[in-house]
């Protein structure tokens, strides 16, 4: 009980406006549940996201939250991280938004080892406008918009962010709640971009390829044996067409954003900070 | 008597026709006078045809000159390009094979072998410019003392045989010109007696003035012609500890901006046209959420891609209305290179004071140009801070909280007990989503509310330029850039006999409104030049204040010359003559 109230503290008050059976609550309960473990100050965390079902998640949250507009909710993040690098900075996004409109910045924040933990809510649809296919609707889905059919292949996103070099690349199910858990802890202490992909259900519309039972069937977890360091099999993981895979993929050590741009600031200060009066010598 | 001496320029891009201006303006800028320059870029990265014209004056200018009175062209195409620009009493300077075009009274032409003196005598090309500069210093009585002392300065980081090598190239140049030439044209550059000015392009006012104001954060994508505005604050502002990052794009520029400044950390990106469009979803995202953030676009030929190198002001309406639904946010225009300094720590005042985006439109012309700026403007102005609140642990913190004061303080991320949301969504008070009438318009008012605000603040009054006759019955309303060229036509025309006044307005929202109109109550005939087709700010002048106005407009990617503007002025005068004509009679 007295865990229970501890978990209560970071949830806003504010009920969640999801679906009845809507997969996004298991995630934000692994979500509470991780912070609490790890004992975040509500005041230290921002938790930023764009537009999408799983987007609605900080208002369920106590902590600084960021609702901002659809596929944008890496660039806010990483503004905040680089405005402040004492919060931990938490992205939510789900497929449409995070590989849709906005997956021109993921392979930049990865690039850019950003230090925060990306959760891409992955339910293969368009819950919010209410069924049309997501980047990663199955081939040949009937979905609002794809009456004969969809054509298009479907992404994978944990095999994107490995080949991205996400210095942290992570499979979970929002109904392994306390895998995924350990999963968003090992993310949020991981030094650098984590990139945690989150298979959830839509209770509503796409019932038929990311169902909870279709999931669990084939679901199995990265092989102890698995270095994570060796990109090429984490590929090939990441991308079975059997088994769909859960667990760590990836994690490697590398300087982050935030290492990087101080590592500048030294350079720039090598002869000393300046004040604003040092700048003008150039112009006379 | 006032001095004034007009000189360009012209050649290949790459033969250092550059060097030889903004070392004439580094010098007058010394010597206490004034400058303003113009320079055209080619459209192709290496070579092509490039121009620097470099207005020195004793008295204070803020136009670059219409007619030349001492052309320097290196080649026959630069000749044949820039010729037509020459005042009927200006001199030539030119490679000693150019073609001159025939004519009744020929100017006076001075033509030397630069190239053989360069190749031939020295034994590189590459000092070609500078036998130019010396030359043209001989000529226009330029102190050698003066380029020497500036060429030793450019060179200090270079090898002593570097500099002698330049050095020898200039006495060449001077040489020529007293052997050959004989010694001095009549033209005779300004005496300068004035303390020393600063000499600095509209972009790096820009980013001066930014890191004045304590931006601690810049993010940005390269985009002719912005891009000097991140190059330049990528190398000092870290030395200050500010942050710059170069993002994916400008989506993710302005909303890096948009989660920095959430954060607490003053916040800037700038972008010209194509960038700003961009943006204006994310401007929208500012301005319901209430975020301060600084946007500065400098304007170039449009729409789309249009004329990446050329001059317009054509954003005015975006910068005014882009984004969907009400989306208020200011808008400030420089219209000089001071302005640029000062008007950006504005920026950043009025930002965070009210919380909104802030939109800063300049243009090519005047992110580009070199001018001097009188060192007293440009000191570190005490800065605003944004309204923020500890709302300790126990919370209870709104974030929007509808107050007399218009503004709700800002509890910052990190801040115990501060805890809440933001939202692009119409949100109550605490910030959470809301979509009744009662909240959408209580929350509509209170984000128009700021700008009333910022109308009534004592950081936006006197900031419009006026110029001309108070009682003059023609009026010219203009903006940005165009200010320079409107000035000299306010004076063409006083000199013609035809009294004008005129007004412009640094800042386009909210407007001026009881200047403008007490402005509008003085005038018959109200001339609106800019450089655009549809005539922006005729329009928003016409629907904001019901009056009808004269659009001038002018779409060639270069500034409006004061000629142009005196002909409207002509017009106006001569309709003025026929009105008063038709109500008294014809006179005799």
């Amino acid at each position: 009980m007295e865990e229970q109230d501890k978990f209560c503290e970071y949830l806003s008050g504010v009920s969640p406006v999801w679906c009845p059976g809507c997969g996004n609550y298991g995630i934000l309960s692994s979500l509470v549940e991780a912070l609490g473990e790890i004992d975040l100050a509500t005041k230290d965390i921002a938790l930023i996201s764009g537009i999408g079902c799983a987007s609605r998640l900080p208002y369920f949250v106590k902590a600084y939250g960021f609702h901002g507009i659809h596929g944008r909710t890496l660039p806010i993040a990483q503004g905040v991280k680089v405005a402040n690098p004492e919060l931990t900075v938490v992205a939510v996004a789900g497929d449409g938004d995070g590989l849709a409109i906005g997956g021109g910045h993921l392979p930049h924040l990865a690039r850019n080892n950003t230090d925060l933990t990306y959760l891409m809510f992955n339910n293969a649809i368009y819950g919010m406008t209410k069924g049309q296919f997501s980047p990663t609707t199955a081939l040949s889905s009937i979905t609002k918009t794809t009456p004969f059919g969809l054509f298009g292949e479907p992404t994978h996103p944990t095999a994107l962010a490995i080949v991205y070099g996400a210095t942290f690349v992570a499979r979970g199910f929002s109904v392994k709640k306390e895998q995924l858990k350990d999963l968003i802890i090992q993310g949020i202490h991981h030094r650098g971009f984590s990139f945690i992909e989150i298979l959830t259900s839509c209770s509503s519309f796409n019932t038929t390829d990311m169902n909870v039972a279709r999931i669990i069937k084939r679901l199995e977890p990265v092989p102890a044996s698995h270095n994570v360091e060796d990109k090429v099999e984490a590929l090939r993981l990441a991308t079975d067409e059997e088994k769909i895979y859960h667990g760590i993929f990836q994690r490697v050590e590398r300087p982050t954003l935030e290492d990087r741009l101080q590592e500048v600031e030294k350079a720039a200060k090598k002869n000393g900070a300046r004040q604003f009066e040092a700048l003008l010598g150039q112009f006379q | 008597m006032r001095h004034d001496l007009v000189i360009r320029v012209a050649g290949e891009s790459g033969e250092g026709i550059i060097t030889i201006g903004e070392t004439i303006a580094r010098i007058a800028a010394r010597e206490g006078l004034s400058i303003v320059t113009f320079r055209t870029f080619p459209a192709e990265i290496k070579g092509g045809a490039c121009m620097i014209q470099v207005r020195v004056s004793d008295g204070k200018i803020s136009y670059h000159g219409e007619k030349i009175d001492f052309l320097v062209c290196l080649n026959q195409d630069a000749l044949n390009e820039n010729y037509g620009d020459l005042h009927e009493l200006g001199a030539l300077l030119c490679e000693a094979e150019c073609d001159l075009p025939e004519e009744k009274s020929p100017r006076t032409v001075y033509r030397v072998p630069f190239e053989r003196i360069a190749v031939r005598e020295i034994g590189s090309r590459i000092s070609k410019n500078i036998v130019v500069l010396g030359t043209l210093s001989q000529l226009l009585d330029i102190p050698v003392k003066s380029i020497e002392a500036f060429l030793a300065e450019k060179f200090a980081k270079k090898s002593k045989a570097i500099l002698d090598h330049n050095i020898d190239a200039l006495q060449r140049g001077i040489r020529f010109a007293r052997e050959k030439l004989g010694g001095t044209s009549g033209f005779k550059y300004p005496s300068g007696k004035g303390d020393r000015r600063l000499l600095m392009t509209g972009n790096e006012a820009i980013a001066l003035g930014a890191a004045g104001a304590g931006l601690k954060t810049f993010f940005g994508y390269p985009i002719t012609p912005a891009s000097e505005i991140m190059e330049w604050l990528a190398v000092h502002l870290p030395k200050m500890g500010g942050k710059v990052l170069q993002t994916e794009d400008e989506i993710s520029a302005i909303c890096a901006v948009a989660g920095a400044s959430w954060a607490g950390a003053k916040a800037m990106t700038s972008t010209s046209g194509p960038g700003l469009s961009l943006m204006s979803e994310t401007l929208g995202l500012l301005s319901m959420a209430e975020i301060p953030a600084v946007i500065v676009d400098s304007q170039r030929g449009g729409p789309s891609t249009g004329m990446p190198t050329k001059t317009e002001q054509s954003d005015l309406l975006l910068a005014l209305y882009g984004s969907h639904g009400d989306s208020p946010r200011a808008v400030l225009a420089p219209t000089s290179v001071g302005d640029c300094f000062q008007l950006t720590g504005l920026a950043f005042d009025l930002a965070e004071k009210y919380q909104l985006p802030v939109i800063m439109l300049v243009d090519q012309a005047l992110s580009a140009r070199l001018e001097t700026v009188d060192p007293e403007l440009v000191k570190q102005p005490p800065a605003v801070t944004r309204l923020s609140v500890q709302p300790g642990a126990d919370g209870g913190y709104v974030r929007y909280r509808l107050n007399e004061s218009g503004i709700s303080p800002v509890a910052l991320p990190g801040t115990a007990g501060g805890e809440h949301m933001v939202t692009g969504m119409e949100h109550d008070e605490l910030g959470n989503f809301a979509c009744d009438e009662e909240t959408h318009t209580a929350m509509t008012v209170k984000r128009y509310r700021k700008l009333q605000m910022i109308g009534n603040d004592p950081l936006t009054r006197g900031l419009s330029l006026h110029f001309g006759d108070e009682k003059a019955e023609i009026g010219i309303v203009t903006w940005g850039s165009t200010a320079g060229p409107a000035e000299d036509a306010v004076r063409l025309a006083a000199s013609m006999g035809i009294a004008v006044q005129a007004i412009v307005p640094k800042i386009l929202n909210p407007l001026p409104h009881e200047e403008l109109k007490r402005f509008f109550a003085r005038v018959k005939h109200i001339i609106v030049p800019e450089l655009n087709f549809t005539g922006q700010l005729a329009s928003l002048l016409r629907s904001t204040y019901r009056v009808p106005t004269i659009s001038l407009t002018k779409i060639k990617g270069v500034p409006l010359e004061p000629s142009e503007i005196v002909d409207k002025i002509i017009e106006a005068q001569e309709s003025l003559s026929v009105r008063s004509e038709k109500r008294y009679g014809r006179a005799g």
